[in-house]
């Protein structure tokens, strides 16, 4: 039975019909990802389950059963919800400037007893949670130009600033790009775009030599010419370029890459797990995973445009603008097109909590999906009653 | 819904913006992968070989292994510079990431390390960046076992058995065969600039326990000794350690070549021995063949110093003092020959037509000018042929005769310089030969700006080996072997072998242009300098060697004016200021086989200082000889008298000593 002709009230908020909705093909290309990510990690892990292959495997499981059990999830909720999770993560981030702990030079983490967290990993979701809000209760054609643009502006630029002084620059990036992506995505005028970009550009040298820290300055001008000190910053653009090109068209096969094997490759499970991805399976195996995440990321925008309301699908481009994001500057990272940020692989790259936000944010995307004729109101504007 | 229908129109429109602006984002994101699967395929599919190539040169590493350098024997085969295994430590900076942290490990294993800290800072950060640098040398086993255990679990630091130049006879050879030390920016340029450019130098170069030939042997034959460094191809990983070895990529060092020398170990020991401490130099050599059996300069130092980097303060004691036993007083000094030139002087009289047993009455000066020339003896030597004049080394002879129309300094030059003075030998193997200097007129015209005329008094000097004559001892002993060895402009070499290949020895030497009545009477005073009771070195030329006698001539060389001071004697004034003592002379007397030379610095009198020493090293060159052994083995005379009363006990003046034996003090001239 089509869904379109579940018409009877209620019928829609069954589970088992929920649950049909779910977009399984999306499903299957994630853990296609995921599994290359752990034969991968199984190979550069000493042809072992340990340390790494195992626990991928694992925690994709584990976030997959999160994602099912958010995607069951009314999009009414998220949409009230989406202010406190802003707020919330903001007060966390503050929380992190005032009381952080300082690990390898970055105040990132916020100790609650139980674990340490990284609330910049909240935040990327919250962000485009509370743009999709606001952009669903003000209409983008208001806030092209007048005091209401500031308000997205704002929002985005305060836990910019906040994590962009951890320093955390990798995510401060990504907050920046996921918010102006919800905001073009919202309509914003070109206008608009052109002045912030414009703007953007020109701050560019003021940020270079008074914002960002010497290393990060340092990354940047390593990745502009890597060759120039091959044992120092850009030993690991070099040694990542040699790994990729010394794969070939076929790869040296699993277990035989010499530089993942080696160590020559750096951070060879996280970061830099698309160099050995391409040193050991080759141009093939390389290609087919950006197949994969081009798929992903064409699977969603497709649901973006399927919701019924504007919340739904400004929270699946924003939510999916991340995720192109993460594997548009890791890939371009590990090639030597931009620089070392600190940017994992999303779903291939070893790592718990970046899984878990990635794996949230698919909860989303696969909620809108299920809820996608929910239609939602525009109440509760706290700016309606200007109008 | 309670929206109004501009709402609808709103959310209609809005709807639309969101669907061109998602094709949007969708195109960026498809191009962004087109373009990353663009670089993808640039990098391994264009540029693959490239990255192929480096990933190789990653993950193989060849480590070099260093040659064994060739050895130095002498003619005997007796090993003169060997080597013996060493141990060290290195660091490869490159694979270092805390230089500190790294270099606090090791001093945990080796303490010692810790003292020199700074010392090995400087050196790492001199080092080439994959080069590697030692940071301690010469362990003893258990050190060398302590570390080698460690070594694996340091990143960057490795272990090496080496082996290290060992010189076994110390300061005896350390002129002639020099020494190997560190390579230096110098000899590395030196070395690119003959490879054609850095990519042809040979790694093993860059080996920190590569030591090349700084002076001498060393230096003149580095490239036979080096031999070619082997390889081991071995796996590494990022840290630079082994993980395989490729037993198919191994190649084994070829050894360097052995140098066989012409010199004999016995006889520079004994040369160094009889020296002590006297400053100077001996070189005694086959006057056939030109070998050189012995070329000791004293004193000497310690050559085994100088292969692990020698300490600035021990260098600079060495350097500091007066003697200056890093000179090589063989080749690498000259020296007034003094009286010694006059058997030089005397066949160019000869050769110029002066008839040898014309008289000179020696009065004890002679009257030249306005000024006079002392004889060395004061009282004359009265009427003086030439022969008499050889023998007692009358200067006033030479005075006499050396202005005469057919000698002249320019015939005593010429004479001089054919019979190897005055130049350098081109063919002789080590470097640092000094030409010294044998004047002419052409000489004082060019030498000297302000007074290019020559005056007849130099040629008295020229003539009894002073004024501008320097010679080194080498040059010396030529000199003596061309007299001694018919009419040969003989050469002197120092290389007999090198490796299996025979060095063809210059056979086919030129005759010298002098008639053979002529050096036979040159040779026949020198005869009488040895062996007439009242030779003036007769006293100290008494080998005591069967029938076999030695010809000699003695020389002293001022160093001072005399003109300035009265007391002419030499024992009481500062070392520095007085004479050298010469001596030059064959063996044996009646078929010359060996020549010598001996300069004693600053040693007072050739007679009484460097006579002994000259036959001190000629005895043992002759009873090493087995063509001599016959002539030394035969049974001495028998004195009828003692004979007859055999249980007379030996008077201690029979002791070995020949001038015991025939003591005739009084005959005996103090020169």
């Amino acid at each position: 039975m089509a869904e379109s002709a579940l018409t009877r009230p209620g019928q829609r908020e069954r589970y088992q019909n929920k649950f049909a909705q779910i977009d399984w093909t999306l499903c299957l290309m994630m853990a296609l990802i995921a599994g290359m990510g752990s034969l991968v990690l199984y190979s550069v892990g000493g042809m072992s389950w340990d340390p790494w292959a195992y626990d991928h495997l694992f925690r994709f499981g584990l976030c997959f059963v999160v994602m099912i059990g958010l995607s069951m999830i009314n999009l009414s909720i998220w949409l009230s919800i989406s202010y406190w999770a802003y707020g919330g993560s903001l007060l966390l981030l503050v929380a992190v400037e005032l009381f952080g702990k300082v690990k390898m030079g970055a105040q990132r983490w916020l100790d609650i007893g139980i674990t340490d967290i990284q609330p910049s990993e909240f935040m990327k979701l919250a962000i485009v949670l509370a743009l999709a809000r606001w952009y669903h209760e003000n209409s983008a054609k208001d806030a092209n130009w007048s005091w209401k643009l500031l308000v997205p502006i704002f929002m985005i630029l305060i836990p910019f600033t906040l994590v962009a002084h951890q320093p955390d620059l990798g995510t401060a990036m990504l907050i920046l790009i996921t918010g102006v992506a919800v905001m073009v995505a919202a309509g914003l005028n070109w206008k608009a775009i052109a002045t912030a970009a414009g703007a953007g550009i020109v701050a560019i040298p003021f940020v270079f030599t008074f914002v960002l820290h010497d290393y990060q300055a340092k990354r940047i001008t390593t990745f502009l010419d890597p060759e120039s000190d091959p044992s120092g910053s850009g030993y690991h653009i070099l040694q990542s370029k040699i790994a990729m090109g010394s794969g070939g068209l076929l790869g040296k096969g699993l277990g035989l890459g010499s530089q993942s094997q080696l160590n020559f490759l750096p951070e060879k499970h996280t970061d830099f797990i698309m160099a050995a991805v391409s040193e050991e399976l080759g141009f093939v195996g390389g290609a087919s995973v950006f197949l994969l995440y081009g798929l992903v990321i064409f699977m969603a925008l497709r649901i973006a445009m399927l919701s019924h309301s504007h919340f739904g699908r400004l929270a699946v481009a924003g939510a999916i603008a991340t995720f192109a994001v993460y594997v548009l500057i890791n890939g371009a990272m590990v090639m030597g097109l931009a620089p070392v940020v600190g940017v994992p692989m999303p779903l291939l790259s070893y790592g718990g909590s970046v899984m878990l936000t990635v794996m949230v944010g698919f909860g989303l995307i696969q909620g809108v999906k299920v809820h996608r004729y929910q239609e939602l109101p525009r109440q509760n504007s706290i700016f309606a009653r200007f109008e | 819904m309670a929206e109004t229908s501009i709402i609808f129109s709103d959310v209609n429109e809005r709807q639309g913006v969101f669907s061109r602006r998602v094709f949007l984002m969708g195109g960026v994101v498809a191009f962004g992968l087109f373009a990353l699967t663009g670089r993808l395929a640039q990098l391994q599919l264009i540029e693959g070989g490239k990255y192929r190539r480096l990933s190789s040169a990653n993950q193989f590493n060849y480590r070099l292994i260093p040659p064994p350098r060739g050895q130095i024997l002498d003619r005997n085969g007796v090993v003169i510079a060997g080597n013996r295994p060493s141990f060290s430590v290195l660091v490869m900076r490159s694979q270092v990431k805390d230089i500190d942290e790294t270099l606090d490990q090791i001093a945990y294993v080796l303490p010692q390390t810790l003292l020199r800290r700074r010392a090995i800072l400087r050196d790492i950060n001199q080092s080439r960046r994959f080069a590697p640098t030692a940071i301690a040398t010469d362990l003893n086993w258990e050190d060398f076992a302590k570390v080698n255990l460690y070594a694996s679990t340091i990143p960057g630091v490795d272990v090496s058995m080496d082996e290290v130049r060992v010189y076994h006879y110390g300061g005896a050879f350390s002129h002639v065969i020099g020494y190997v030390g560190k390579i230096s920016d110098k000899d590395l340029k030196a070395e690119t600039a003959a490879a054609g450019d850095e990519e042809q130098l040979d790694p093993i170069l860059l080996h920190p326990g590569f030591r090349i030939g700084k002076q001498g042997i060393e230096k003149a034959f580095d490239k036979d000794l080096r031999g070619v460094a082997g390889a081991r191809k071995i796996e590494v990983n990022a840290t630079g350690n082994i993980i395989a070895e490729d037993s198919d990529g191994m190649r084994p060092a070829t050894p360097g070549e052995d140098v066989v020398l012409t010199l004999d170990a016995e006889i520079q020991q004994r040369a160094l021995e009889v020296f002590g401490e006297d400053s100077g130099g001996a070189v005694l050599m086959n006057i056939h063949t030109g070998e050189v059996l012995c070329m000791m300069s004293a004193p000497s130092f310690d050559p085994n110093l100088f292969v692990s980097g020698i300490s600035s303060k021990a260098y600079g004691l060495l350097r500091d003092y007066e003697r200056l036993p890093l000179l090589d007083k063989c080749i690498g000094s000259t020296y007034a020959p003094g009286s010694t030139f006059k058997v030089a002087t005397a066949l160019a009289f000869l050769e110029g037509g002066i008839n040898p047993e014309e008289r000179v009455v020696c009065s004890g000066s002679y009257r030249y000018g306005n000024r006079s020339f002392a004889c060395h003896k004061r009282g004359g030597h009265g009427p003086q042929t030439m022969h008499d004049a050889i023998k007692n080394s009358c200067d006033v002879y030479f005075y006499h005769m050396c202005n005469r129309a057919e000698a002249g300094p320019d015939r005593i030059a010429q004479t001089a310089r054919a019979l190897g003075m005055g130049h350098v030998f081109e063919n002789f193997e080590i470097a640092g030969q000094k030409r010294g200097t044998i004047p002419d007129r052409e000489y004082k015209r060019t030498a000297f700006k302000n007074d290019p005329k020559w005056h007849p008094g130099e040629t008295l000097s020229v003539a009894i080996g002073q004024g501008y004559v320097t010679t080194s001892a080498l040059q010396l002993c030529t000199y003596i072997a061309r007299i001694a060895n018919g009419q040969k402009a003989v050469e002197p070499y120092l290389v007999k072998k090198i490796g299996e290949v025979e060095k063809v020895p210059f056979k086919d030497f030129k005759d010298l242009p002098f008639s053979r009545a002529h050096l036979d009477i040159v040779r026949a005073g020198m005869v009488a300098v040895s062996n007439d009771v009242t030779g003036t070195a007769y006293r100290n030329s008494r080998l005591n060697l069967g029938n076999i006698e030695m010809a000699g001539k003695t020389g002293t060389a001022q160093v001072r004016s005399y003109d300035k001071v009265t007391n002419r004697r030499n024992e009481g004034i500062p070392w520095k200021l007085r004479d050298h003592g010469l001596f030059v002379a064959f063996a044996p007397a009646d078929n010359p086989k060996y020549a010598i030379a001996v300069i004693v610095q600053h040693g007072m009198g050739g007679s009484m200082f460097a006579a002994p020493k000259a036959r001190e090293i000629m005895k043992l060159a002759l009873i090493k000889d087995p063509e001599m052994q016959a002539r030394i083995i035969q049974p001495m005379p028998v004195d009828p008298n003692l004979a007859n009363a055999p249980d007379q006990p030996l008077t201690s003046d029979a002791a070995p000593e020949p001038l015991d034996i025939n003591p005739s003090p009084d005959a005996i001239p103090p020169q």
